[in-house]
């Protein structure tokens, strides 16, 4: 291989900003200086999108409307466990305006429980059943009421702990696999192992397995923080529906929905179908939120898709809002033990975690690998236990498991503190490595004015107010699998290429920047075409793989068909191409201020009437921590919170959030914030408000609805400031990653440290409500 | 929603020709022909959207003529057409300058959007927001099931419920106006098919299920609301209204109280003390009345008021919290009147 | 000052051109699949015609909506959202809990916010709808959604149409506003991105640049 080398921006600027060289392939594209030397990147530059988010003018899933179109509705199960012993559609069938009805039938994949009937066995109130589609959607859900479902009742068990009991009903008789879109991003979950209702456990991850010795560890501890903590299921509540438009062609599927990964889907349906991937075509324009959930195709995929197949029409399957809280995914609970062990000048040295969750009838409830990495300690281990339930199957949650892990780690630390007398913040100076962490810990600490915090429990009259902190870590993962296409028109128009989705982040703008940037372009003269898998395979937006993973690819395209129209400029102006450039939408050169040529003038040169290139993603530059993709860093923060106490009432309220985060190089200033601003929102959600409550009697979530589950509306949302940390890390062509994961971490630590800093006692369950704080307080008999 | 017939009431007489059934009888006896009425529509369409009510016809009361007024005077007090909007009752200065309690109550209620749609009479009419009242899945008493599944010591997920009164269904009525109109000794107005009127107390609308669990208030399929009255604020009256919820955008209350005092100097004359969120229906307490008329006003007697009003709580599993959050509330709504 | 009411007030005459939007949107609603039972549409007096039965099957009648009379065939279960999205094909308005509890439906019924979600179309009568499609003037945006633009107050995009009801009431109906004045505009709408504090300043932004 060709390499050069090459002296790149490393450091933090305004802590430790330094030059390293390294070696790079010869085909990368020159190093970009620091965001200040750069006229687009680092910008708060619009969203391109944003004029068609304002004039309700954007094309959601949810509002097609294809010629003969038919709307379905699924039918789904009303019941927690049973054999279903028939399916009466007659009545259904009859109805005027229904024209296709499909029902599930048992089909089981290898290691899944085979129930032996007609249909598949029902484990959880919501599973889905089968599907109508009618000329309207009040008639396909006239049809769906029509049908009736008879069912052969069991046992079943609702709630963690009792599931855990022996004797307790058992949710699968058999070994599972992992479900496709489990809960716990890249972590190895056996369904195989274990008793009962309670498999694994998972012991290791891609960061290694335990470490040193425990027992050593906490014999050569002076101090001691043994606690159990306990976090509720939470559902992602997208305000777009999961759902699907299916037109099914004869030569081609065409597939519309309000995914986070268009290219998963396509291959899920191509495989399911038994069609080649060059004979499905998934389309995502915009799409309404997914926060995790919207990876698959789901069974309303291959529903919708039976649906067009019978009725020869294009069909339209939204979910409506209790289907989505029951059946679409959610963040599986936590029951999480830690105890820290450290020496009296604060040194760690151990860290003993054991968890059980329930993802309901999945995998995936994990609480991360936060405790494993974010502090140095020489002895650890950890064991994740997975709890089945009556209960529909969890999926990613944004930073799956490492929201649970902090909430518990983070206040662990806190109390830690304490014991040693430190403040909390100063003692993370001295447990955790991180250079980027230490500097959000300053700049946040001087913003939040950290100085004011007074001893917990201190403060006079009915509300109290409470100062605390947390911190996250996220890592940086890659997919290689990541690539674009850059076109230049011989109009002068240039378009980007890529099945990559913006679900809302503001990808589009990104990569329209980086093009600009490398071309010398506005960004509105970029036209990014994305979300559509006749184009090159992008990445899924999860993890905060997006910008990671797609921006250097995209950068490195649009250099290489720079260099291509530079060339031909060169060979008018018979120079050297290497002495061009193109900057204000004009070709100019190094030596000779003469020569000048508009870019689209230069377009006119082409011989074909494009010049198109596309790029994958190259390795970092260095290589991988790991070789998939798991890169060297990791993507921090630090957040401070301030809250209200009612000592009288148990109202809490969250008055500010400091959020201070780091993404190698930030692409775009204004995105950036709003994803931070969504993060802590989600957090402070997560802390104070949302519950997914299910009866225990009956198997059904009992607030199903927006009404009931609660989440923050504006009275709730607190005073966000977000400071973004530039960090140069050298590791590609754009150096820049995600924030979406580790802007959701820490905000519940932070909070719960805030609530006990404010009333003295400490509450290790979360959502922190009135009646946990009132019972906290010894004021509930 | 299923199909349903539309029928443009002319007047409260045609109307009452119109309908069969009220929502909660319907509720109670599915026998999908019924005719109800709706005014704003947010509660009758939420339940025909939960598929819990399948009318046959639906009769608009929302365009009738004449019951969209409000009018204030002096000596005679206030009078509420059923049809006004909640948002119309927020934003009129006089119910303001005169009612403060009744103001703040209309004032944190709902949405925008909702307050634009939702009328005073459909309000004091809704139906409790029980969620397994309100899931087609679980066929509570109130929905001629036999069980109540709140009160169910171990799996009853009752955070919201009662805490008075709960012997029977666990519920608590919807609305948080009521607690201040009931504070004000307002009266609901009700016209029968025959077109006779009646003037019936607050205190006297609501129906507790240990007396009929098939129905929220007294209302039959043959009678509407036309207007609620209230009398003239005396010149020493003063009123406060607090609200506790688990998010202060909008919300349902977790517990709220309207305190309405008559004063001389600082000492309280007349009190009128209205709980809601406490009890199934709106709940007066005389207890926490008679512990503060004729004391003065201040810190002490409030929290005796508060506490004798809280003697008589018997929380359910999860709802224990309620006692020091009405405690709470209490003394601040009484301590305000002054 | 010009712009001011220009998004709420029902009186004024949109002039707003829609005809190639309705040439689009002619062969899907001709090809509307309910059931038609009255050929012409009935007038604004008929469908207010006090004593008048209607449904339940589906009938013709016509609405105003963004100044223009449109007919359409609609059932009385047919909520005004559904109207607007599946029938006219004004699909900004958006359904997310189809209950009332979030106002992405919101829509201006005589210029006040309403939920389109919880109204049968029968319940708008004579009534003039505003929807989203109506907040621009000629290609013209309403400051309020210049500054959504400018502050980056929207993420995926779902609540946006209904926040910038929300706040062009607002800004229509009031010269001064606070922070507060704007939470308790948008107490209503949901977002799950977190869009709420560029949703704040960009409405306190626009309402500096309107006075």
């Amino acid at each position: 291989m060709n390499t050069k080398k090459e002296k790149f921006p490393y450091g933090i600027p305004g802590h430790n900003l330094g030059e390293i060289e390294r070696e790079i392939p010869i085909e990368e594209p020159p190093v970009w200086p620091v965001n200040d030397k750069l006229k687009v990147i680092g910008k708060r530059v619009t969203r391109i999108d944003a004029l068609d988010k304002v004039t309700g003018k954007a094309k959601y899933t949810s509002d097609m409307k294809l010629p003969g179109m038919l709307y379905a509705k699924m039918l789904r199960s009303n019941v927690p466990h049973a054999v279903i012993t028939s399916i009466d559609i007659s009545k259904a069938k009859n109805l005027t305006g229904v024209h296709a009805i499909h029902l599930i039938e048992n089909s089981p994949k290898e290691g899944e429980e085979n129930t032996k009937g007609k249909y598949p066995m029902v484990k959880y109130v919501g599973q889905p059943l089968g599907g109508v589609a009618a000329e309207s959607l009040e008639i396909a859900k006239d049809a769906i009421a029509l049908i009736k479902v008879n069912y052969e009742e069991k046992p079943f068990v609702i709630d963690m702990e009792a599931a855990m009991e022996i004797g307790a009903p058992i949710v699968f008789d058999e070994p599972i696999t992992q479900q496709e879109d489990g809960g716990d991003v890249g972590e190895v979950h056996d369904g195989s192992k274990g008793q009962g209702n309670v498999r694994g456990p998972s012991t290791s991850s891609f960061f290694g397995g335990p470490r040193g010795d425990l027992e050593k560890g906490f014999a050569e501890a002076d101090v001691v923080v043994e606690r159990t903590y306990r976090t509720q299921v939470h559902t992602h509540m997208p305000l777009e529906t999961h759902g699907v438009v299916v037109d099914w062609k004869p030569d081609l599927m065409m597939v519309y929905t309000s995914t986070q990964n268009t290219n998963n889907v396509r291959n899920e349906m191509a495989s399911i179908f038994n069609l080649p991937k060059s004979k499905v075509r998934v389309v995502c324009d915009f799409m309404g939120g997914g926060f995790g959930a919207k990876h698959s195709a789901g069974s309303f995929g291959p529903m919708a898709a039976n649906l067009a197949k019978k009725s020869g029409r294009p069909v339209w399957l939204m979910l409506d809002r209790q289907e989505e809280h029951l059946a679409e995914g959610n963040r599986p609970s936590s029951k999480q033990y830690l105890k820290i062990g450290a020496k009296n000048d604060g040194t760690l040295t151990g860290i003993q975690q054991r968890s059980h969750g329930t993802a309901g009838v999945g995998l995936g409830a994990g609480v991360g690998r936060i405790a494993q990495i974010l502090y140095s300690c020489p002895n650890f281990a950890t064991e994740q236990y997975d709890v089945l339930t009556n209960a529909g199957p969890g999926a990613a949650w944004r930073a799956p498991g490492n929201v649970q892990g902090a909430f518990g780690l983070e206040q662990a630390i806190d109390e830690l503190a304490e014991k040693l007398k430190m403040d909390p913040l100063s003692y993370r100076d001295h447990i955790d490595k991180s250079e980027v962490r230490k500097v959000e810990r300053q700049r946040g600490a001087a913003l939040f004015d950290w100085s004011r915090r007074q001893p917990a429990g201190s403060g006079k009259g009915v509300v109290k107010k409470g100062l605390g902190v947390g911190q996250s870590t996220w890592p940086r993962f890659v997919t290689l699998d990541s690539s674009v296409e850059i076109k230049i028109h011989n109009d002068g128009g240039v378009e980007v290429r890529s099945s990559v989705q913006d679900i809302g982040t503001g990808t589009k703008t990104i990569l329209a920047q980086v093009v600009a940037e490398e071309l010398g372009l506005q960004v509105k003269d970029i036209k990014v075409n994305i979300g559509d898998t006749f184009f090159p395979v992008g990445p899924g937006s999860g993890g905060s793989v997006v910008t990671g993973s797609i921006t250097p690819p995209t950068r490195n395209a649009a250099f290489e068909a720079k260099k291509e129209l530079l060339n031909l400029v060169a060979k008018k102006w018979e120079t050297d191409a290497a002495e061009l450039f193109i900057s204000d939408g004009q070709v100019g050169h190094n030596t000779d201020t003469e020569l000048k040529m508009s870019f689209k003038e230069a377009t006119k040169l082409m011989r074909t009437s494009q010049i198109s290139k596309t790029a994958s993603r190259s390795d970092d530059y260095g290589g991988f921590q790991q070789p998939w993709g798991l890169a060297y860093g990791d993507l921090g923060s630090v957040q401070f919170a301030e809250v209200s106490v009612n000592t009288n009432t148990g109202f809490v309220k969250v008055d500010k959030i400091v959020a201070a985060h780091s993404c190698g190089r930030p692409l775009n200033i204004g995105q950036l914030e709003s994803q931070i601003n969504g993060g802590v929102i989600q957090g402070v959600s997560y802390a104070l408000y949302e519950n997914r409550v299910m009866d225990k009697s009956t198997g059904h979530m009992v607030n199903a609805n927006v009404d009931q589950y609660k989440v923050p509306f504006s009275m709730e949302i607190p005073e966000i400031e977000s400071i973004i940390v530039e960090e140069y890390s050298a590791r590609s062509s754009t150096d820049a990653y995600g924030i979406g994961e580790p802007a959701n971490i820490a905000t519940a630590a932070a909070i719960a440290n805030a609530v006990y800093n404010a009333i003295g006692v400490r509450i290790y369950e979360i959502p922190i409500t009135p009646s946990s704080i009132l019972k906290a307080l010894n004021k509930v008999s | 929603m299923n199909k349903f017939s539309w029928y443009e009431a002319k007047s409260v007489e045609d109307a009452l020709q119109q309908v069969n059934s009220t929502v909660s009888e319907e509720l109670y006896q599915h026998t999908n022909k019924a005719t109800v009425f709706k005014s704003g529509g947010i509660d009758v369409f939420d339940w025909v959207k939960e598929g819990l009510l399948q009318p046959e016809k639906i009769v608009n009361i929302r365009n009738i003529p004449g019951l969209d007024k409000i009018s204030y005077d002096q000596k005679k007090g206030l009078s509420i057409g059923s049809n006004v909007t909640l948002e119309e009752i927020a934003s009129n200065p006089e119910i303001k300058n005169n009612y403060l309690a009744l103001h703040q109550a209309v004032n944190h209620a709902s949405t925008p959007q909702l307050r634009n749609i939702s009328t005073l009479g459909g309000n004091i009419a809704q139906h409790n927001r029980c969620w397994y009242f309100r899931s087609v899945d679980h066929q509570c008493r109130r929905k001629g099931g036999d069980r109540c599944f709140a009160r169910h010591s171990e799996t009853g997920e009752n955070e919201n419920h009662a805490i008075i009164d709960n012997s029977s269904c666990v519920s608590v009525h919807a609305s948080s106006i009521s607690t201040a109109l009931m504070a004000f000794n307002a009266s609901v107005v009700i016209i029968n098919s025959e077109g006779e009127k009646k003037i019936v107390s607050m205190d006297d609308f609501f129906v507790s299920p240990a007396k009929d669990i098939g129905m929220e208030n007294i209302l039959t399929a043959k009678e509407l609301i036309t207007e609620i009255i209230l009398p003239a604020p005396s010149k020493n009256s003063r009123s406060a209204y607090i609200k506790e919820v688990a998010r202060e955008s909008y919300d349902w209350s977790l517990a709220d109280v309207a305190v309405v005092v008559e004063v001389s100097g600082n000492t309280c004359r007349k009190a009128s003390i209205v709980l809601g969120a406490a009890a199934p229906v709106p709940y007066r307490s005389l207890e926490a009345q008679q512990a503060i008329e004729n004391k003065i006003i201040n810190n002490d007697n409030a929290v005796a008021a508060a506490k004798a009003a809280m003697a008589i709580a018997k929380p359910l599993a999860k709802n224990g919290y309620k006692v020091p959050m009405f405690t709470s509330i209490i003394e601040q709504a009484i301590l305000q009147t002054t | 000052m010009e712009d001011k009411n220009q998004g709420s007030d029902p009186k004024k005459t949109k002039s707003i051109t829609r005809r190639s939007f309705l040439r689009g949107a002619g062969l899907s609603t001709a090809g509307s699949v309910l059931l038609t039972t009255n050929t012409f549409a009935l007038d604004y007096k008929e469908q207010l015609a006090a004593g008048k039965e209607f449904g339940p099957e589906a009938m013709t009648i016509k609405m105003k909506v963004n100044g223009i009379t449109e007919s359409l065939s609609v059932e009385p279960r047919t909520t005004l959202a559904s109207a607007l999205r599946d029938h006219l094909e004004l699909t900004g308005t958006k359904i997310v809990c189809d209950r009332g509890s979030c106002s992405a439906c919101t829509v201006y019924l005589d210029g006040k916010p309403v939920n389109s979600c919880m109204m049968s179309v029968f319940d708008v009568g004579d009534k003039e709808i505003t929807t989203i499609e109506g907040i621009a003037q000629n290609g013209k945006l309403h400051p309020v959604q210049e500054a959504f633009i400018e502050h980056d107050a929207t993420q995926c995009g779902y609540c946006t149409p209904g926040m910038v009801m929300s706040c062009v009431h607002l800004l229509d109906t009031n010269t001064d506003i606070n922070l507060e004045d704007v939470k308790k505009a948008t107490r209503g709408n949901l977002c799950r991105c977190g869009t709420h504090p560029h949703v704040f300043k960009a409405t306190l932004s626009a309402s500096k640049k309107t006075t």
